[in-house]
């Protein structure tokens, strides 16, 4: 695999500027995560309204370009989602990087499912599929407010 | 000397990685090995193979023979004064934990301070953590200088009238810098202080003489010395590893073992519990040949040239900042680049066959002091050429080139 398939443009490009890297405003949830064998680390900042749908979500943190791609592309696309919807492509969106082929999820519009699909190249590199999957395990620790810090030597 | 013909003594240099040569600048991680380590290994189970020192069968006494060769190498390599001073264990890991046990058990007192420094290794620190807890000992941390050093002064503003121990590395995994370890052991000995050395760095690297140095303990990483892996080997000298108790119990340790009293093994036998890495344990005497072979001042002085180059070559390479600049500098080149994480660019680097490392290098505590999350690192062995540095800088500037910069 040509090393240009993991760092598409659409990569580079949210890596060097990332969306959504900031705290939001009276936020109501909140996780960290952390890889700690690259130093990569984040802080997801979750609002939900009283329908239980994102009203923002955002996050603080350092990492490689794939991690900060991955918590860019996914902070943009979960807003307006309802909590139930956000969890099962959360699920969608892992069973890809890991195993399957493609994402199946009824809650993703083709467009949304074209962008995710930038971080397929990550599976040829099973070293770097937590720097991918640090930011989406983080947004389900915030939701389930587990308040245990993710630490992608624990959970894969 | 010919690089090239000691390169094809090493068989992974023969493979296609990806379709690329091998450019291998990891071996500060662990070393590529020579054929004749591999084939030992090989001939060891298929012709000789037995457990040592228990049975008297043929294959038995043949074995422990072969083992106790390998010590009796080590303990030359490294002029030890008795062959009973060398103890093998699972790794260097193991022999720092072992150290650290065993003075923790019988030596400190509570409240007791460890000197280490800022450059260590975690193996040199959380085995010495331990003891915070379970003896209530304090661990104090000699500062890293702007390049990269620790200086003889530094060590002695950190001795108080409660140091007992000095840990330190002999040549840092990050910087590279070289601790001035005999001065710091004839200033700790002046004040009745052990001094405990991790040698992963330095025994692969550096003349090691354990007369000259002086320390207590010295522990080496057999991997690293283009030695098999799960072999440690720990240097102390006789009245410590007489005077302190096991590590850890089970067959071959011991003496006589009754309900109500047990009684432990001679040295070296006392610290070697349970069936040892036989096969590694007589491979690696093929290792210390090699390198006896080679010549360690010659390894020195090409791994020095390497480094001096490839220094130059990254410092021209604008937006990559080296870390450290020690003026005494063993064969690690780590280095960041503005705009591009450590991971990325070892990941990029290895499309094009070269390996190097990217993270914290298990040496959180220095990161954390350089503000940094993680770096990249390029380590050199005796099979690298000016040609690797070379493809290393070329790699680096394509990376550069697909993150824009």
């Amino acid at each position: 695999m040509n090393i240009k398939e993991l760092y598409q443009e659409i990569i580079l490009e949210h890596g060097k500027n990332p969306r959504n890297l900031r705290k939001t405003e009276n936020f109501n949830k909140d996780a960290k995560g952390n890889n700690p064998l690259c130093g990569d680390n984040v802080h997801i900042f979750l609002k939900l309204d009283e329908d239980k749908k994102v009203q923002d979500v955002s996050f603080e943190g350092s990492g490689c370009a794939i991690s900060m791609a991955s918590a860019s592309i996914m902070t943009d696309l979960m807003k307006g989602k309802a909590e139930v919807e956000v969890k099962e492509i959360v699920n969608d969106f892992l069973g890809m990087i890991k195993e399957n082929p493609e994402l199946k999820s009824k809650n993703l519009e083709e467009d949304e499912k074209t962008k995710l699909m930038c971080l397929s190249g990550v599976k040829q590199y099973p070293m770097r599929v937590k720097c991918a999957t640090l930011s989406w395990h983080t947004l389900i620790s915030a939701i389930d407010n587990t308040q245990e810090e993710i630490n992608t030597e624990v959970k894969g | 000397m010919n690089i090239d013909k000691i390169k094809k003594e090493f068989p992974i240099f023969d493979e296609k990685i990806q379709n690329n040569d091998l450019v291998y600048l990891d071996s500060a991680n662990s070393s590529q090995k020579p054929k004749v380590v591999i084939d030992r290994i090989n001939e060891f189970y298929t012709k000789q193979f037995s457990n040592v020192g228990r049975s008297v069968h043929y294959l038995a006494v043949a074995a422990t023979n072969l083992y106790e060769n390998t010590r009796t190498s080590v303990q030359r390599y490294i002029n030890a004064k008795d062959k009973n001073e060398i103890v093998f264990t699972k790794g260097a890991t193991e022999a720092l934990n072992l150290v650290a046990n065993t003075l923790g058990q019988d030596y400190l007192q509570e409240n007791d301070e460890i000197l280490i420094t800022e450059l260590e290794h975690h193996s040199n620190y959380v085995p010495w953590h331990f003891l915070r807890k379970s003896k209530n000992i304090k661990i104090n941390f000699a500062e890293v200088n702007d390049d990269g050093e620790i200086s003889l002064e530094e060590i002695e503003k950190k001795i108080t009238s409660k140091t007992k121990i000095i840990s330190i590395t002999h040549l840092s995994n990050v910087t590279g810098a070289i601790l001035p370890v005999k001065e710091i052991t004839e200033l700790a000995h002046s004040k009745g202080i052990i001094v405990v050395v991790d040698g992963c760095q330095g025994a692969p690297h550096l003349r090691l003489d354990m007369q000259d140095l002086g320390c207590d303990f010295y522990a080496i990483s057999c991997h690293k010395m283009y030695g098999p892996t799960g072999l440690g080997i720990l240097y102390g000298k006789k009245k410590w590893l007489e005077e302190l108790p096991p590590y850890q119990g089970g067959g071959g340790m011991i003496n006589e073992v009754k309900k109500d009293r047990i009684s432990y093994g001679e040295l070296p036998n006392k610290y070697e519990a349970g069936t040892m890495a036989t096969a590694q344990v007589i491979a690696f005497d093929q290792s210390i040949k090699f390198i006896e072979s080679v010549g360690i001042d010659n390894i020195m002085k090409h791994e020095a040239d390497l480094v001096e180059y490839g220094q130059d070559l990254l410092q021209k390479n604008n937006s990559v900042k080296l870390i450290g600049n020690p003026k005494n500098k063993g064969g690690v080149l780590s280095f960041t680049i503005e705009g591009i994480h450590p991971h990325d660019i070892a990941t990029i680097l290895d499309e094009d066959g070269v390996a190097i490392r990217a993270g914290h290098h298990c040496c959180q505590i220095l990161h954390d002091k350089l503000n940094i999350p993680a770096s990249a690192r390029a380590s050199v062995g005796i099979y690298n050429t000016k040609e690797d540095l070379d493809q290393l800088n070329s790699s680096i500037n394509n990376c550069k080139k697909i993150f824009n910069l």
